[in-house]
Order: structure tokens, then sequence, then C-alpha cells
């Protein structure tokens, strides 16, 4: 760990409170980073290995054998379960532990204390139990990758009889349960993480800090905690009616199967009430991740913008309309599975009405940086990036939330290209923004910039690279969660594709070393880091840089302004920190 | 192995890149101390700024680039009716989001160059605007408003067809497909799946269905209890009787309830089934019923509902070239009217699937040398596959479709099988003919 030397200054601690069983937001907060960043790697590592596959379906790779053993890749070919294993995995690890655990669990932790001037978290206790549930959960979902029947195998949406059915799929045993178990605990904490949040931002903000003077971040952690409460136990209670399904000879998702085993006794259930109860928090889901995404952007474009987030008032609404409409539009996952036209037409147009709050969000971030004076920290990059991928990935979910059109699109690879931009790209370029932009708040010490901006623009370009052409793949007719596509020759003109997807694939996953590297050589040796490094509004800053228990010597900061006072006319500086009083006559904004 | 190479010489730059960055990287923050990293230079922003107008000709020229060489998706136009109204849809769909992408885009990366920081420059301290965010929020929803209502009357259109035309059941299984004709009457034999045995894959309901399962069942709970009764030794322990097995507990006790479960089965049937049925009638609409595998045949210009089941999870029907795809549900039966309107022969004589080909032969059989199997001619045809996630042969779970005139198509449905063993005639026109009656009764 890289925080050394000043425990001293507060009252004693041991080694096991300070670094590992912390109550301390901003400890659990760099906790829940660095799980993020293994589970994270252990993420992309496998989708390396499939697009190894699928860029090159009639090669051998010695890798593949040495990682997976010569059961799931014989001579260094990947057998199809385990290609079937490794996307289940890297989807649920990519949106669950990284994008929800990991993004949430750290900037939640490390902002909402020190941007709403608390001391810590409502909870210091539950806040821990919350982290090492989620430790335990992802611990849970990397120990499936190693046994013997293997992971889960049957997409991260899990869908039944598939993954009920043990004879279907060898990840229907054991590698489901543990798949279950990993996925209930991970709810358990984020429950108490999402509960917290909460209590936290509408109780403990210190005085003068008004709803309307919150940092749009915390607007964005606030609603997303909501969110998430609202619809996660949707999915504790599917997984349980499954995990009934799987063993006690229950039938709620189950119906009129005939198996190797004969036809089962189970009848009466649907699977299409499982893909309701799913989607109900899988919609949701997306917006738990892009949520705090465009929060974190917002502030690190108006500060390095060095000039007020345009329609701050809007952004809010933006963002309450879209938690809001959120639960109203998972329909749009199921369009092709029986449901009536009519209710089809009905998530049609929830569907896109998203797309108007959408729109207004990215209207105020292009007017932010209209005629602003534009600082480039590799944060800012990031969050520019971010920008671009909410744009290029929003605009083609208008074809998909047409239900006439999904019918030719639907499971195709213009849905994988579609949601890997919005949802993947835009939340890990909005993460890396945060951790480049609060580093020193988290470590002290500063992150090397000139890797920075390497890191930045390989990222962006190999996440172009492979997703764009990922849509043409879909207009091609190429259905996802395929092992191969060469069963079908009418594929074969896009074999060249493929190739350069698993390039550019290749080249952004090892690209990622710089971000390893930058990140564990700042923590132990970066240059220390000034207070205010990016001189910017929001109470974290006013913190000193050394972490010390309870946020800030003495008083508690005192906020007289919103958090955007950049370059106000007549003030000296380019910044006035949120806990600068007014001028006499100074209006608010 | 070209490949393999290319990503050697990539890891080997990458880690050679880091290194020398590392070396630069501790020197500079020894030289330049504390802020270095906090202040962005002058000469480093104008860089960054540039950067992103090139990457935006990357990003756009690359983009257009993949719209001219694979735009057209390699699928040709559409080959049924609704399909070309869901084309139409896409480019309409298109020549909105397009021009989106490129105007917004361009501004977020333009901007970044004009705006660059320029310490003379003072931003305005623009907070908002209620007008201009009036706008932007009327005008995408004015947008919007127009996607919506086109979008939904073709939903409309395609879910809610006037005319089911002919039936056809779809089945699919891990991992292929199976399609039942409802031949002369029209009307699909029941089915359940209780009676899904070896010889009667689909459990089509009918008298001798019903007596086969039985049998099945019956062999099967003979077959097990004979296991049991071989490896079963009785001992009388204090003057009870009890039964030891050779077997493993665990296998003995799945082969008990298996037959428990069997004997269920065989009740729910007797109770359930064979008791509320109409077995003539029944009989009589499965008899003409005609199942195929590995191929369908459709007549061009003819409506088909296509009825599916599933048998064991989920998997979904897709036809790229149709523009169709529904899902088969365990439990369920869903359906999709279509109506195909160019033959795979015509499709093969159009120009573009011509060209199209030709390079597919060529790209197929590179790799056919490659991986040392025997070279092959492909050409275009309609296809078949499964488009949910249902295990390890998802891949390849096909059907070959075949679209031809009504001529050729009686030719080969009669060189198949009716349900009940018999030979199949099909009487050219009668279709047609019935439709036209029923359109003059109303
Ligand atoms: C190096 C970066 C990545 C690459 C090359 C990559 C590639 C892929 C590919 C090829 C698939 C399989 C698509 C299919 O067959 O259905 C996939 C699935 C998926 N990926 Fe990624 N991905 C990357 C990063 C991410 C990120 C950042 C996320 C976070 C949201 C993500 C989330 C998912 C999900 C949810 C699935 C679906 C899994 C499933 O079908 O069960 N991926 N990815
Ligand atoms: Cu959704
Ligand atoms: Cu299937």
């Amino acid at each position: 760990m890289s925080d050394h030397g000043h425990a001293a200054h507060h009252h004693k601690e041991s080694f096991f409170t300070k670094y590992v069983f912390s109550q301390d937001h901003k400890m659990i907060a760099k906790q829940y980073l660095l799980t993020a960043i293994v589970m994270g790697i252990v993420g992309i590592a496998l989708s390396a290995l499939f697009r190894l596959q699928l860029g090159w379906p009639d090669e051998k790779f010695g890798i593949m054998e040495t990682l997976l053993g010569s059961g799931w890749a014989p001579d260094g070919v990947l057998d199809s379960n385990m290609y079937l294993g490794l996307v289940t995995l890297h989807g649920t690890i990519m949106v669950f532990m990284v994008l929800t655990g990991g993004l949430s669990g750290t900037f939640s932790n490390l902002l909402i204390p020190l941007q709403i001037g608390a001391r810590d978290m409502a909870s210091g206790l539950l806040n821990m139990i919350s982290y090492w549930l989620f430790f335990l959960s992802s611990s849970i979902m990397l120990a499936s990758l190693f046994i013997e029947s293997g992971p889960a195998m049957a997409g991260w949406t899990i869908y039944p009889p598939l993954s009920v059915l043990e004879e279907t799929q060898p990840g229907s045993g054991l590698g489901m349960t543990l798949w279950l178990l990993s996925i209930s605990i991970f709810i358990a904490s984020a429950l108490l993480g999402g509960i917290n949040y909460i209590v936290t931002i509408i109780n403990l903000r210190t005085k003068g800090m008004r709803m309307t003077r919150l940092p749009l971040s915390i607007w964005t952690f606030f609603v997303t905690a909501i969110l998430g409460l609202l619809s996660f136990p949707v999915l504790l209670s599917s997984a349980v009616l499954l995990i009934m399904d799987r063993h006690m000879g229950t039938s709620f998702f189950l119906s009129d199967i005939t198996t190797s085993n004969g036809a089962l006794d189970q009848t009466g259930g649907s699977p299409v009430l499982f893909e309701h109860l799913f989607w109900f928090l899988g919609h949701p889901e997306v917006y738990i991740i892009l949520l705090p995404a465009l929060g974190i952007s917002s502030e690190v474009i108006a500060t390095n913008s060095r000039k007020p987030i345009f329609g701050y008032r809007a952004m809010i609404g933006s963002i309450l309309a879209i938690g809001f409409l959120s639960f109203i539009v998972w329909g749009h996952h199921m369009f092709l599975t029986g449901m009536n036209p009519f209710l089809g037409g009905v998530f049609v147009f929830t569907t896109l009405l998203i797309a108007i709050p959408s729109a207004v969000k990215v209207f105020n971030y292009l007017t932010t940086l209209w005629k602003g004076n534009l600082v480039f920290t590799p944060a800012m990059l990031f969050s520019i990036g971010m920008v671009s991928t909410f744009i290029s990935g929003g605009v083609t979910g208008i074809i998909l939330a047409d239900a006439a059109l999904d019918i030719s699109q639907h499971d195709t690879y213009f849905v994988v290209g579609h949601f890997h931009i919005v949802m993947g790209m835009s939340a890990i370029l909005a993460m890396f923004a945060g951790v480049y932009h609060w580093f020193p708040k988290m470590y002290g010490r500063m992150m090397n910039k000139k890797l920075g901006f390497i890191h930045f623009w390989i990222t962006i370009t190999c996440g172009y690279g492979v997703f764009i052409p990922m849509h043409f793949l879909g207009e091609g007719g190429m259905p996802r969660r395929y092992y191969t596509n060469s069963e079908f020759p009418m594929f074969d003109h896009m074999i060249d594709l493929n190739v350069v997807i698993s390039i550019f694939a290749t080249v952004g996953v090892l690209s990622q070393l710089f971000f390893f590297w930058n990140f564990l050589y700042s923590a132990l040796r970066g240059p220390k880091a000034s207070q205010n490094p990016w001189r910017a509004n929001t109470l974290e800053w006013t913190s000193p840089v050394e972490h010390m228990h309870g946020n800030w010597p003495g008083d508690l900061p005192v906020v007289h302004r919103w958090p955007y006072d950049y370059n106000k006319p007549g003030q000296a500086e380019d910044f006035v920190m949120q806990n600068v009083p007014l001028e006499p006559g100074e209006e608010e904004h | 192995m070209e490949n393999k190479f290319l990503i050697f010489i990539v890891v080997v730059l990458g880690v050679l890149a880091l290194i020398q960055l590392v070396k630069v990287y501790e020197m500079t923050s020894k030289v330049t101390g504390d802020k270095s990293q906090e202040n962005i230079t002058p000469g480093e922003n104008l860089s960054q700024a540039v950067l992103f107008l090139v990457f935006m000709f990357a990003l756009f020229g690359g983009t257009i680039y993949l719209m001219l060489e694979y735009g057209n998706g390699g699928l040709g136009e559409a080959a049924t009716e609704h399909g070309v109204m869901i084309d139409d849809l896409l480019v309409f769909n298109w020549w909105i989001i397009l021009p989106v992408f490129f105007i917004m885009n361009g501004m977020l990366f333009i901007f970044p160059f004009l705006y660059r920081r320029d310490p003379k420059r003072k931003p305005v301290y623009l907070v908002h605007n209620n007008k201009l965010e009036m706008i932007w929020t009327t005008v995408p929803a004015i947008v919007l408003a127009g996607v919506i209502i086109y979008g939904l009357r073709t939903w409309n259109f395609i879910m809610n067809p006037e005319d089911e035309g002919t039936v056809i059941e779809l089945y699919a299984k891990q991992f292929d497909w199976t399609a039942r004709y409802s031949g002369e009457d029209n009307k699909l034999g029941k089915a359940n799946f209780k009676l899904v045995t070896g010889t009667n894959p689909l459990g089509v309901i009918t008298t001798e269905g019903i007596a086969e399962s039985f049998e099945t069942i019956d062999t099967e709970i003979d077959r097990l209890d004979s296991v049991l009764l071989a490896n079963s030794i009785e001992k009388y322990i204090d003057n009870q009787k009890t039964t030891e097995y050779l077997l493993p507990d665990g296998k003995v006790a799945e082969m008990s309830e298996k037959i428990e479960r069997l004997k269920r089965q065989k009740y729910r049937i007797k109770s359930g089934l064979e008791i509320e049925r109409n077995a003539d009638a029944d009989d009589a609409m499965a008899a003409n019923d005609v199942v195929v595998k590995g191929e369908m045949h459709l007549i061009v210009d003819k409506t088909y509902t296509f009825y599916f089941r599933s048998q064991d999870v989920l998997h979904c029907a897709w036809f790229p070239h149709f523009r169709a795809q529904m899902n088969c549900v365990p439990g369920m039966t869903t359906s999709f009217t279509l109506k195909p309107t160019i033959t795979t022969k015509d499709m093969r004589l159009d120009e573009f699937v011509i060209d199209h080909y030709k390079n597919i032969n060529t790209i197929h059989n590179e790799r056919k040398r490659r991986i040392g199997e025997e070279e092959e001619v492909v050409d275009f045809d309609y296809i078949l596959m499964c488009n949910k996630i249902c295990g390890a042969s998802h891949s390849n779970m096909q059907m070959k479709v075949v679209v031809e005139t009504e001529a050729e198509y009686k030719n080969w449905i009669e060189s198949q099988k009716r349900f009940d063993g018999g030979a199949v005639s099909y009487t050219i026109g009668a279709a047609a003919t019935e439709e036209l009656a029923q359109e003059i009764e109303e």
C-alpha cells in the first residue's frame, strides 16, 4: 500500500484496521479500485483469449493450453463450451465487478464524503462489510474459472433452461452454482453500499451544501444508488428462484422440456418470466454503470474547460429523467420473445424517450467545451473520449430500440458493437478519467501525464477499432456468442474484418500496461501532489493531501456557492472554491 | 503464421516502449521536480488538441471506409415482403443517425482545437440559456416522434399479418432444426413434449405415438429395473428382508428416481393426453403433416406462418436474408409470418450476389487450402441459423432454406413422406384457389 508514515498523526491503528478491515471511506475506495483493477485485468484478458479464437479460428495458440489446460484447449484449440464460458465470465466480470462494484465502489466512496463535506460515510462498518462482500464475490467468480466442469457458460444473462439443466451444458453445474452464489453476495454488497451512499448524501451534507449546490458527480452517485436499491433485489429474487429450479424441483422458469434425461417433471413455468425479471434489473444496470461515468466526466470537463458546466439544472433533470425512464424500458431486450406486439410498441416508445435527456446531456457537454479554455490533462482527454463514445454508441441505440429493426439486428454483432461503445467504452474511459483526476486525492501523488496521454490515444483508437467494425459484422447478419463463424461460408468475406478487430483488441489490451505501470509506480514513487493540483472548486481539494480520519483538521468546510464558479466575472482567479464566501453584492450564479 | 508474428512484434515493441518511457519518466520527475505532472505545458496542450483533429479524421475516415466496403453487409436485398420495409426503415434511421454521429463527434473533436487553453482569452461565464435548452430538447423530441411513428407502423404491420398463409412448424433442439409442414389441411397435428421419443422426435400426438411412447417408457423402466436387479443382493438381517446394491448409492438413487419419473410420465400421458383426446380428428390432423430435416423448401410469393417450438433450451430462429427472427421458447409457441419474394435461383443471378460470391469463393477456398481441406464451390443459399445461446454447437445449428417456384416445390415435397408414412401429393394452385374462394366469400 502506498500511504505510509503518517498513521502516527492520528490515534493508533493496527496494520489490520488501517489497511485491511478499514472503515475509512478513502481506504475502502482504494480497496475497491485495486480489486476492480485486478478483476479488470482478468476480464479483458479473457476477451483477448476469445478474440484470438474469433480472429484466427484455425490457428493453435499455445497460450490457451497453458492458461486453460489441455482439457479446455487441447493442442491450443479452444473448446467451444469453454469459449462460451470465457464470454460469460468476461461479460459478468466487466459489468458487475469492474463497472458496478469497481466504478461506484471507488468513486462513490471516495467522493461522497469529501465532496459533500462529511467526515466519513454514514456507517463505516456497513461500508467495510460491503467491500469485503464484494471481495468475496469477486474471489468466488474467479475461482469458478478453475473448476473441472468449467465456469458458467450460459452468457452473462444466464437465461434458463440452459442455466438450469446441467445436461444441456457443462457450465450449468458447479460453475453456475458459483456464479449464482457470487452474484448473490455481490448484490448484498451493492445494497449495503447503496444504502450507505443514499443516507450519507441526504444526511451528512455540510453547512450550506444544498442539494442544488452538489457537484453533478454526487447527483449521479445518488441516483445510481437509488436505481441499484430498487433493481438489484429483483435480480436477487430471480437468482433465488433459479436456484430453486436448479436444486429443489420447482418450475418457475421451466415447462415442457425434454432432455437427454427424458421429459422433465417441471411444467407450468416460463423462461420468459426470468427474462422479465433479469432485464428489470438489467436495463437499470446499464445506467448504474453509465450515470457515475457521466458524473465523473461532468466534473472533469467543467474543471478543465475552466468554465461552468452548462445547464446545471437541466443536467440534474436529465439524470433524474434517465433514472426514472430506465425502469420502464426493460422490454426492449425482449421484442422477439413472443411478447404481445402492442406491449412491444409501448417499450419502443419509452425507450426512445430516453434519447431525449441523453441528447440534452451531450449538448450541454458540448456547450461547456464551447469557448472554454481547455486544459488537456489525461483525465480531460478520457472525459472527452467518454462523451464521444456516449454519442457514437447512443445513436445506434435508436436502431435497436425500434422493434421492427430489432427483428434484423437482435443478438447480432451489431448489438455487441453498440453496447460495448455506449456502456463498455464510455464507462471504462470515465473510470480512467476518474483515476487520473483523483489519483492525487487517493495517493497524494501524481500520475505521469505523458504515459496518460499515450494510454488515452491507444485506448480510444483500439476501442473504436474493435467496436465500430463489429457493427458491420452485425449488418452482415453475424450472430453473437458464436464460437466460430466458419460453419457459414456466407460470413467468409468478413474474415479479415475479424482479424482486424482481434489485432486492435490485442494491442488495446496490451496498451493497458501503460496504465498499470503508471498506476503502480506513481502510487509508490510519483511526485508528491499539491493540495489542489487541477485548480478545482469542489471540497475534496480543501482537505489535506495526507489522508486523515475525519477528512478535515478542525471544523468542516462551509459551503457558500455552487461548484462551477470557473472564470466568474469580477473574480481575480479563474476558479473560486465552494467554501469561499460570496463577496458583498455577488450573485450566486 | 504471419499473424502470430505480428502479435509477437507488437508485444516486443510494447515492452520496449514501456522500458523507454519509464526511463524518461524517472529522469523527468527528478529534473523538473514536483509540479511537472500537474501543469500541462502549452506545447503539450497544443499537441493534444491537434491529436483530437487527427483522431477525428481517422475515426471518420475509418467509418466511411467501412461503410463503403462493408456497408451493404453482404446479405443483399431483403428477400421478403416485410424485409424490404425493414430495410427502408433502417435506411431512414441511418439518415438521421449518421449526420448526428458526424456532426456531434465533429464538434466534440474540433472544439478542443479551437478552444485549447489560451491565457489571453477569458472564457465566457455561461451558466445556462433557456432558449437554447428548449431548442435541443424539442428538436430531438420531434425527430424521435417521427422515428417512433414510422417504426411502430412497420412493427405493427409485420406483427399483425392479415392472413396466416401456409403453416409450418419449426422445432428447435440442441443442435438442429426440424420443419413440419402442415399438409393439405394446413393444420399441424397437436404435439406434446411427453411423447418425444427417438421415432417421434417432435412428440406429435397420435394414437400410434401414444402407444409408442408407452412402449419406450416401459422398455426403459424394464431396463433400469433389470440393471438394479442384476446388481442387488437380497439379505435377511434380523429376519428382515433388505436389498443391498453393488452400485454406488448415488447411482442407485438416480436410477430409482428415473424409474419413478417414467412412471409418473406414463400416468400423466394416460390421464392428461389420452382421455381428453378426440382421437380420430387429431390423428387425421397429424397424418398429412410432413416432417423434414436439413433443408426446408418454400414457394416464392406465398405467405407462410412459422410456429416455433423448442425441446430443451431457448433457441432463436434467425433468417438473415428474410430479415426475420423469433425466439423458440420451451413451453410456449411463438410465430412469425413472412412472404419470400425472390427464389434462390433468381438470387444467384443477381449481379451483386454473383460478385459477392466470387469473392467469398476465393476467400473460402484460400482458407480450405490453408487448413488442408478439400476445396469446394459455395453458392448463395438462404439459411436459418440459431441466434440465442444454446450450448456447445450453437454456432453450427443451421438449416438450408430453398425458395423456389410452385412446380419445383411440388417435385420436392412429393419426394418426402407424410407423417403417417404415406406418399405426399401436392396440387399446384390448390392453395391459390382456396385463397381466392376465401376472398370471394368475404
Ligand atoms: C478489450 C476490450 C474488450 C473486448 C475486445 C471485448 C470483446 C467482446 C466480445 C468479442 C464479446 C463476445 C460477443 C458475443 O459473442 O456475444 C464480448 C462480450 C461482452 N462484453 Fe466485452 N469486450 C471488451 C471489453 C468489455 C467491457 C469494458 C465491457 C463492460 C461493459 C464488456 C462487456 C461485455 C458483455 C456484457 C458481453 C456479453 C457477454 C455475454 O454475451 O454473455 N466488454 N466482449
Ligand atoms: Cu436495456
Ligand atoms: Cu440453438
